[in-house]
């Protein structure tokens, strides 16, 4: 797996492309933790991962995602996933993370509830 | 009735040739590509489990993987000569908990155990025996 990192838009937007698997897991939740000290240190703006590249998540991509959200959470950020694949929104739907994190249908529709929510 | 083992040692680095063992297998068996993904998941979280509770001495522990096709079902055995562990012995994770109170634990094998149609394990000799299964369409 690798990811790209982009400050667009007043958010930052966090691209994984491939498998985030077991292997993968602990460079991307470093990764994860210092964007959200980044963003926290930019007026707390929003953190939004795209999944549309993300092929594929077990339990220790999960957990990434976990220790991210609380990050956000903790440090005052909003903090959303969007775009995800099949197999993806499978394993967020069954293991309940659907109901604990933000999950947005696509990319347009993400950055349009995330806009609303600065502006609110 | 298809039917193929591959013998490795429980490292991490051992898992991608384990997944193209199972793509190499599903193709073989001309299983439509979308229905591997729920034995891609099991395997990792299996092998993952062996990998980091499991060694032999200091040595890595000795994995099987097996997968068979017949009358319609793919069947997924994992074979590790590890410590007697039984993963459905686990608790399920509270998937109703919020997120603050939300742990991780016991979350890949409740995923198999979601995913699969069946599940089950046995301690044969000095091996942990995990089958898995699921009909395939």
């Amino acid at each position: 797996m690798n990811a790209t990192f982009d400050v667009v838009e007043g958010l930052t937007l966090v691209n994984p492309v491939g498998r985030l698997d077991f292997e993968a897991s602990a460079i991307f939740q470093k990764q994860m933790e210092q964007v959200i000290a980044e963003a926290a240190g930019r007026s707390s703006q929003p953190v939004l991962v795209n999944c549309a590249a993300l092929d594929y998540v077990s339990s220790a991509g999960l957990r990434v995602f976990l220790v991210a959200a609380r990050a956000a959470k903790s440090a005052g950020i909003r903090f959303s996933v969007c775009a995800l694949t099949a197999s993806v929104k499978e394993v967020f739907d069954v293991s309940g993370f659907s109901r604990i994190i933000d999950v947005q249908a696509d990319l347009d529709s993400a950055k349009g509830v995330l806009a609303a929510s600065r502006s609110a | 009735m298809i039917e193929r083992w591959k013998a490795v040692a429980g490292v991490t680095a051992e898992l991608q040739g384990l997944n193209e063992f199972l793509e190499e297998f599903w193709k073989e068996a001309c299983l439509p590509a979308e229905g591997a993904f729920p034995f891609l998941l099991a395997l990792e979280e299996v092998f993952a489990n062996v990998v980091m509770h499991g060694t032999v001495g200091t040595d890595p522990v000795p994995v099987e993987l097996g997968l068979a096709f017949n009358a319609g079902q793919v069947t997924m055995t994992v074979k590790d000569a590890g410590p007697e562990f039984d993963p459905l012995s686990i608790a399920a994770p509270d998937v109703e908990a919020p997120l603050e109170e939300r742990g991780v634990g016991g979350l890949g094998i409740y995923l198999i155990r979601e995913l699969m149609q069946a599940v089950s394990y046995r301690r044969v000799g000095s091996q942990n025996v995990l089958t898995m299964s699921k009909p395939v369409p």
